[in-house]
């Protein structure tokens, strides 16, 4: 145990002083915190720019048609610059109707009390994060009911909407949650988890090369067990990612607390959605813990059996790679995530963390999957530190070339 | 007090190559002990199975009086042919984090290491990274790394390789005076003139087998032949019972002079010294070098 210690230690405080390591921890959420006052400080000048410049910026991005439901006539009339892009409808049911012929890509209800309140509802067909766009209700208010007023009181009145976001895919009984905050949620989830895993268990393989590029190995397994080299080493950088993801998180809670008090950050209905997902974090802490296990083995096995810093992080490709799969699949798992291949990814282990935290965070996840993916997740994870293990011996470790496929079961098993 | 080494039949194969063949040999306390043998002749397997790096496939091996314990590790410094050190941490940060792991405390790990920097006049480069040494420089780290933990047993693969005649003085120094204070020292060696100077017994080995094993006089006494190599004048093929007169290679001036087999070298040094037609300025009996003797026992298993 004490060279378990002293191996945790030395590679505990030899990864935390990495450069790359302490931008990546502490900076990016420095960096995230301070492009958030940055922009929040750009916001507060734009109230300067006259209202032409303000309504050139305007940017409908992904909508081409919108529908809008104003029962209450507080918009007296659809302004020139968006005739053909709004377009009115009696009822919520003829522009649901509308929307889901196509004819419009989504619609806004305007509330009869708007002028009180502010209140606009947006109808999407499923959620696109480029239809959720509050600037063409923002440019016809500005070009309507406060075509007469100053623009520098116009920059006043900015924020004035506040939207309530529907997925009408998913109307089961869940309307009071914004599903972009859960969406943001999960992507910051995800990303702080492949960050955390690849960037960490990347030193693990960097250090063991050194190692044994330097030759530094044989000195340290002719004083010390190489499973308890091994040990040390996963033990320093599972805590070393654990910190890392620890700060990002609370970097991550910290921003969006100050995210909420920012007027510049008012607009983005999403943020104002955001809650941590407590009743999640067991199930994404187990996913993070067997996963990170798992490629704690892998990388430990790919530092075993190669020889040079060089082909290294080619072979630990093989399973890095496939494993940000999901990735690939976002559309997919964002409109069926119960779907087949949403399912099948988050079932095969390599695929299994990624894609079952996205969809924990977009769908109810049936137990027995949740069961199989956990059980496989658990087995390889194990399987792979076993493996890890009986390869890190001294005939690989001191050998000067990579084994032969057709070696590696001779090897597991001497 | 238990013999630091002692190996019995120790056999070990690689596939078919079979690279340690039934060695059998003893390293005492309190000496310089030299492996020799021609490259691939076994010599690495050797020492691996002494630290218990690979096993042997037979016999056995006792350290310090019993298979080798976690304990008993602690008690050897190793220093491999192959070695390095950690290029990208200081130098000081990497040898308290290797005595530490030799058992050492923190604070004395950090206190030893600065102690053999002074000695080995590194002081200035403590906080500095390895790779910004020099390669002499970074001999003397990794030599001050296996001794700092004060060990009963240095196992050490070519010693001086590497290094230039002061630092390499330095190290000799080392070593006798680690030999001194009881320690035992295993240095695998092809520099055969070192091994004449520092080795108190030997044991050389090719393809894995005992070729010659004890002390080092003994061995060139073995090895010595029946003449003598004299400097001086005077008409040698002249002098009674010498049989042959040759130069000797590499000692400009002398001559080996055979003798015939009935003739000992104290005879010739008397008839010698009756004859006023001889001046001899050295008269000694051709030992071989180790080096000879070396070439001798690789080519004879070459032959």
């Amino acid at each position: 145990m004490r060279s378990i210690w002293q191996v945790f230690q030395h590679e505990f405080w030899h990864n935390f002083k990495r450069g790359g390591y302490l931008f990546t921890t502490f900076g990016i959420p420095l960096l995230a915190f301070v492009l958030l006052l940055g922009h929040n400080a750009l916001n507060a000048n734009r109230q300067e720019e006259p209202l032409a410049d303000i309504l050139q910026q305007f940017n409908f991005e992904g909508i081409k048609k919108a529908g809008i439901i104003d029962p209450a006539a507080v918009f007296p009339t659809i302004s020139m610059p968006l005739r053909g892009v709004l377009l009115p409808y009696a009822d919520e049911a003829s522009a649901a109707e509308a929307m889901r012929r196509g004819e419009i890509d989504l619609f806004y209800t305007i509330s009869p009390d708007y002028l009180e309140t502010g209140e606009v509802t947006l109808h999407l067909p499923s959620l696109k994060f480029t239809l959720i766009n509050t600037q063409p209700i923002e440019q016809l208010f500005y070009t309507t009911l406060a075509s007469g007023i100053n623009p520098q009181v116009l920059m006043g009145l900015r924020q004035s909407a506040t939207f309530e976001t529907f997925n009408l895919s998913r109307a089961e009984g869940n309307s009071a949650v914004d599903r972009g905050a859960d969406f943001i949620m999960l992507y910051f989830f995800t990303i702080v988890f492949i960050m955390s895993v690849f960037v960490t268990n990347g030193y693990l393989l960097q250090t063991v090369l050194e190692e044994k590029e330097n030759r530094v190995i044989e000195v340290l397994i002719a004083t010390i067990h190489p499973t308890q080299l091994l040990a040390g080493k996963i033990l320093a950088v599972s805590v070393i990612g654990m910190l890392q993801m620890l700060v990002w998180v609370i970097g991550g809670l910290v921003t969006l607390n100050v995210a909420l008090s920012l007027p510049a950050m008012q607009g983005f209905s999403a943020l104002l959605n955001i809650r941590v997902p407590v009743e999640r974090l067991p199930l994404l802490l187990a996913y993070f813990v067997l996963g990170y296990m798992m490629f704690a083995g892998l990388f430990g096995t790919v530092g075993a059996l190669s020889v040079s810093m060089r082909e290294g992080p080619g072979y630990a490709a093989f399973f890095s790679i496939p494993s940000v799969v999901p990735f690939y699949f976002l559309q997919v798992f964002l409109e069926t995530p119960n779907a087949a291949l949403p399912t099948a990814l988050s079932i095969f282990p390599l695929t299994a963390p990624i894609s079952m935290m996205m969809r924990l965070n977009l769908a109810a996840v049936p137990i027995e999957q949740l069961v199989a993916s956990l059980g496989l997740l658990a087995l390889t994870a194990f399987g792979s530190m076993w493996l890890a293990g009986r390869l890190f011996r001294v005939q690989t470790l001191l050998s000067g070339k990579l084994p032969r496929l057709r070696d590696l079961p001779k090897l597991v098993r001497s | 007090m238990q013999k630091p080494i002692q190996a019995l039949e120790i056999s070990k194969s690689y596939g078919d190559f079979k690279a340690v063949d039934k060695l059998t040999f003893e390293v005492n306390a309190g000496e310089i002990f030299a492996l020799l043998g021609p490259n691939g002749s076994g010599k690495s397997t050797t020492i691996r199975m002494i630290l218990d790096i690979i096993r042997p496939d037979e016999g056995s091996i006792h350290v310090f009086g019993q298979p080798l314990t976690d304990e008993n590790k602690a008690k050897i410094g190793y220093l491999p042919e192959e070695r390095g050190l950690y290029k990208t941490i200081s130098v000081l940060d990497m040898m308290v984090y290797l005595g530490k792991l030799k058992g050492l405390s923190n604070a004395e790990a950090k206190r030893r290491s600065l102690d053999y920097l002074e000695r080995f006049e590194l002081a200035d480069y403590a906080k500095k990274k390895v790779s910004e040494l020099s390669k002499g420089m970074q001999q003397k780290v990794q030599f001050a790394v296996t001794v700092m933990h004060d060990p009963q047993l240095i196992i050490i693969d070519e010693p001086f390789s590497g290094l230039d005649p002061i630092n390499r003085m330095m190290i000799k120094d080392l070593l006798t005076e680690f030999r001194g204070r009881g320690g035992a020292v295993v240095m695998s060696t092809h520099q055969m003139n070192e091994v004449e100077e520092l080795a108190d017994r030997l044991l050389m080995i090719s393809k894995g087998q005992q070729k010659l094993y004890g002390e080092v006089n003994a061995i060139r006494q073995q090895y010595a032949k029946h003449a003598i190599i004299v400097e001086g004048t005077g008409d040698w093929n002249a002098l009674a019972g010498v049989r042959s007169v040759e130069d000797t290679p590499n000692q400009r001036g002398a001559k080996l002079l055979h003798l015939a087999d009935d003739v000992t070298s104290d005879m010739v040094l008397e008839a010698i010294a009756r004859s006023n037609a001889y001046i001899i300025n050295r008269f000694e009996r051709a030992v071989p070098s180790l080096n000879e003797i070396f070439i001798r026992a690789a080519g004879e298993e070459a032959a």
